[in-house]
């Protein structure tokens, strides 16, 4: 029997949300237009147009041993020609923001190859060969998993996914890295995600409502969003791992 | 949304919340002011006192509106104060950095200088094998010898260095034992008395523990422990016990006899208070890498002093604990730096561990009849996988809709590890006092860390990526390789060794267990009434009273130095 991918358990959006999300035959839905310029800019890596860094030579060039796991893994574009492994890292609001930190994780080894995902509390960092990673980051900006108020792109001092939101709806950034033009409801980035001020502001979109966002989160929440109690399959299926896996610490001999 | 399975009005943390935030503790936003630095006295104080010492010294120091993230200070959001729970006591965050407080200092500085050592194989030596009459008047001159030796004073030589009595003052020894008529034969300032200090039920167990027995709760000098190290203690002790035995039992110092006694003070009769740990730690004993969790939960007193609060007692080891193997072993011994008391800290500010847990005890009474307030072992749960399932559930549960319907409380607890530590800890004492089985709470801690994941997605740091994800499977373990019962872990136990916000907890989980039954102790009667000691320095019936009285500089510690230096 061939396997098939089950993605998580639950019985809410919430679940739902979660297992499309890592699921790669679905789509993910395009929200917001983001250059490559810009996703360049954010991350802070390089300047647009210029060379990509490399950390050894390409493949083609370099002597490689006769090794059958080099024969079995097609090397990505950006291994191939020997970038070096740079990052992006989100912080993602506790009120509601769409991606959250393991979901994160989970999603982009469904979806990425070459990919290191890190996960913590506060910030989600994913790190993989630099022309590879801009491919990755600007779907992960510009889909449904981002949503420019909660979702943070942030490298260094990312307090802010479980503080109370500021008065105009934006996450709390103590670098203030990214701004709301109330006139446009857009928001800007103006520092890249390492805090660095930017030479032009990247537009990354308005901020989406909160009908939208309580349809697209991955978090439970009680107030206002559905409570975890509330979805009884998922949390049997937490106790059964946690049961099956207490059982077998004695390996049993059945 | 479906509802707690029970009703509880009580919120222990609003009243902290209302102090710490001036807005609506069920807010959801907040006018960030960015204040900075100034907002905060204690900050104030730093950038004051940080500008003299510049001065004096002539090199540059605190300087963060500068060197802070290229010249943006903290205080971008408020600058909270902490309630250090049950106290009352607002304080600095700061003030909780165990450099910063003198309380914390002392509480493990008392740790690491104590050692106890058995007097019968002393006894023994001197009546069989030297004929000598061992009497409670000998006992209590030689006593009398010891507590001038101990500190540092000579007993047999001549011309001998001595240390200064000011310096040392918090250098003493006493003894106790079983034995009802041996205490009232010995002179009271010499004695730990059982029947005195502990209520009658803990009393009756511990003087049928230690029986006809005598050992001596020694004390060496804050100021050699702190020069030296936790191994010091069980060297200083020994060679001032051997010279007063040899003074006051009027002894030949060369005679063989004497080795008898030296070996009997440093390795026959001698209880560490942490053992020695392996080459890649490289520490000796009593340091805080080696202390079993089950001796901790000895160490700290509040089962003594709060008999019927198992909750009220386990959340003191919270506290201790997480000061002394979060702030210290792993913050200072382990790593380095300061970040690790804002782990910590939140298990002991604010009342909201407080709070999960008594959710916790109130949950158990009601579905489980266990009457928690009556500690005793005959209406414990059978600790099955089923129990631990649906306290666990039920605690954690709750612990994170409180944490999502009080906005403000979690911005208090900001980070994924602040609240991960705390809700387990609610989860694994429900289940050690619901059983009397710390393997139970244990298993519950790990139980309300994969619900805390998948709930929300995010846990702690990376760590818990290893400590908290496989910990099911090792948690009722008891082979030795794969685990022990939890009294017998320790700091260095294996997935234990380098994660913060963990270890403070186990070891209230597994006194939990103990005080829930209304055990006299959890795994050593003989620290346990050493501990009891009110002489000690730090008081440690009441941990967290004392880290406030530290934070707040009313708690006056050891090691006192001005005798010896230029006055100010």
């Amino acid at each position: 029997m061939a396997y098939k991918p089950q993605y998580g358990p639950g019985s809410t959006v919430v679940a739902e949300n979660r297992r499309k999300y890592m699921d790669p035959s679905h789509k993910l839905e395009k929200v917001r237009d983001i250059s490559d310029e810009d996703i360049v800019l954010l991350m802070g890596h390089r300047a647009p147009g210029a060379a990509y860094p490399t950390a050894h030579p390409p493949l083609s060039e370099q002597q490689e041993p006769d090794c059958p796991v080099r024969k079995l893994v097609a090397p990505t574009d950006g291994a191939k020609h020997g970038d070096r492994v740079r990052y992006i890292q989100f912080t993602d609001s506790m009120f509601f923001a769409p991606a959250q930190p393991y979901l994160r994780s989970y999603l982009e080894s469904y979806r990425y190859r070459g990919v290191d995902p890190g996960t913590l509390s506060g910030r989600q960092i994913v790190e993989c060969r630099e022309r590879d990673l801009e491919k990755y980051a600007k779907e992960l900006v510009s889909t449904e998993l981002f949503d420019p108020a909660r979702t943070g792109i942030r490298g260094a001092t990312v307090h802010g996914h479980s503080l109370r939101l500021a008065e105009d709806g934006m996450m709390f950034d103590m670098l203030q890295r990214c701004v709301l033009d109330k006139k446009g409801n857009m928001v800007k980035y103006v520092k890249n995600q390492i805090g660095e001020p930017l030479d032009k502001e990247v537009k990354v979109g308005k901020p989406m409502d909160d009908k939208w966002l309580k349809a697209h989160t991955t978090i439970y929440h009680s107030l206002g969003g559905i409570a975890f109690r509330d979805d009884a399959e998922y949390i049997e299926w937490v106790q059964r791992i946690h049961s099956l896996r207490t059982k077998y610490g004695f390996m049993p001999e059945e | 949304m479906a509802k707690a399975k029970i009703e509880r009005t009580q919120k222990l943390f609003l009243k902290a919340l209302k102090g710490k935030f001036k807005e609506d503790p069920q807010s959801t936003s907040v006018v960030y002011a960015r204040e900075g630095l100034k907002q905060s006295p204690r900050k104030r104080e730093f950038l004051e006192s940080g500008k003299k010492m510049e001065m004096a010294r002539g090199i540059s120091m605190y300087d963060p509106v500068r060197c802070h993230l290229g010249g943006i200070p903290l205080g971008q959001r408020q600058l909270m104060t902490y309630e250090v729970s049950t106290t009352g006591v607002f304080v600095e965050g700061d003030d909780l950095h165990f450099v910063n407080n003198a309380a914390m200092q002392q509480m493990w500085d008392d740790i690491r200088r104590t050692i106890i050592v058995n007097m019968d194989l002393a006894h023994q030596t001197l009546q069989k094998r030297l004929g000598k009459e061992v009497t409670p008047e000998t006992i209590n001159e030689y006593l009398h010898v010891l507590n001038h030796a101990m500190p540092g004073a000579a007993v047999v030589q001549e011309h001998m260095v001595e240390t200064h009595p000011g310096l040392v003052d918090d250098c003493y020894v006493k003894v106790f034992t079983g034995d009802d008529e041996m205490v009232d034969d010995l002179e009271p300032q010499f004695v730990i008395n059982v029947e005195k200090l502990f209520p009658a039920k803990q009393a009756a167990q511990l003087k049928a523990a230690v029986g006809k027995s005598m050992w001596q709760a020694i004390h060496i000098p804050t100021i050699v422990s702190r020069t030296c190290d936790g191994g010091t203690t069980s060297r200083w002790s020994a060679m001032q016990l051997g010279m007063s035995f040899i003074g006051a039992y009027r002894m030949c110092a060369g005679e063989a006899a004497v080795a008898d006694l030296a070996f009997a003070a440093k390795h026959a009769g001698v209880i560490q208070m942490a053992d020695i740990l392996p080459a890649r730690r490289a520490r000796g004993p009593n340091e805080p890498g080696g202390i079993k969790f089950g001796h901790f939960a000895d160490m700290v007193q509040a089962d003594r002093k709060y008999p019927h609060d198992p909750a009220r007692a386990s959340l003191e080891v919270v506290g201790a604990g997480t000061m002394l193997f979060d702030q210290i072993w792993l913050g200072s011994y382990m790593s380095g730096g300061v970040g690790f008391t804002q782990y910590a800290t939140a298990a002991y500010t604010d009342n909201i561990l407080d709070e999960y847990t008594y959710y916790g005890m109130d949950y158990i009474k009601q579905k489980y009849k266990v009457d928690w307030q009556n500690p005793n072992e005959k209406d414990k749960v059978k600790p099955t996988q089923d129990v631990v399932n649906d306290i666990t559930t039920e605690v954690a549960l709750n612990g994170m809709e409180q944490y999502e319907q009080f906005p403000t409380l979690m911005e208090d607890h900001f980070g994924g590890s602040q609240r991960a530590g705390v809700l387990a800890a609610a989860c694994g004492l429900s289940c050690s006092i619901a059983t009397g089985n710390s393997n139970a709470g244990l298993n519950g801690w790990y139980l309300c860390m994969l619900l805390h994941k998948e709930g929300w997605s995010r846990l702690g740091f990376f760590g818990y990526d290893l400590q908290d994800q496989c910990g099911s499977a090792n948690s009722l373990a008891i082979r030795p390789d794969e685990g022990a019962v939890g009294e017998l872990r320790g700091p260095n136990y294996p997935n234990y060794a380098m994660n913060v916000g963990h270890q403070g907890e186990y070891a209230a989980i597994v006194g939990g267990a103990h005080y829930g039954r209304g055990d006299a102790w959890s795994l050593n009667p003989l620290i346990k009434i050493t501990f009891a000691d009110p002489s000690l320095k730090f008081d440690f019936a009441e941990p967290r009273r004392e880290f406030a009285k530290g934070a707040i500089r009313e708690f006056m510690p050891a090691g006192e130095r001005s005798l010896i230096i230029p006055a100010r």
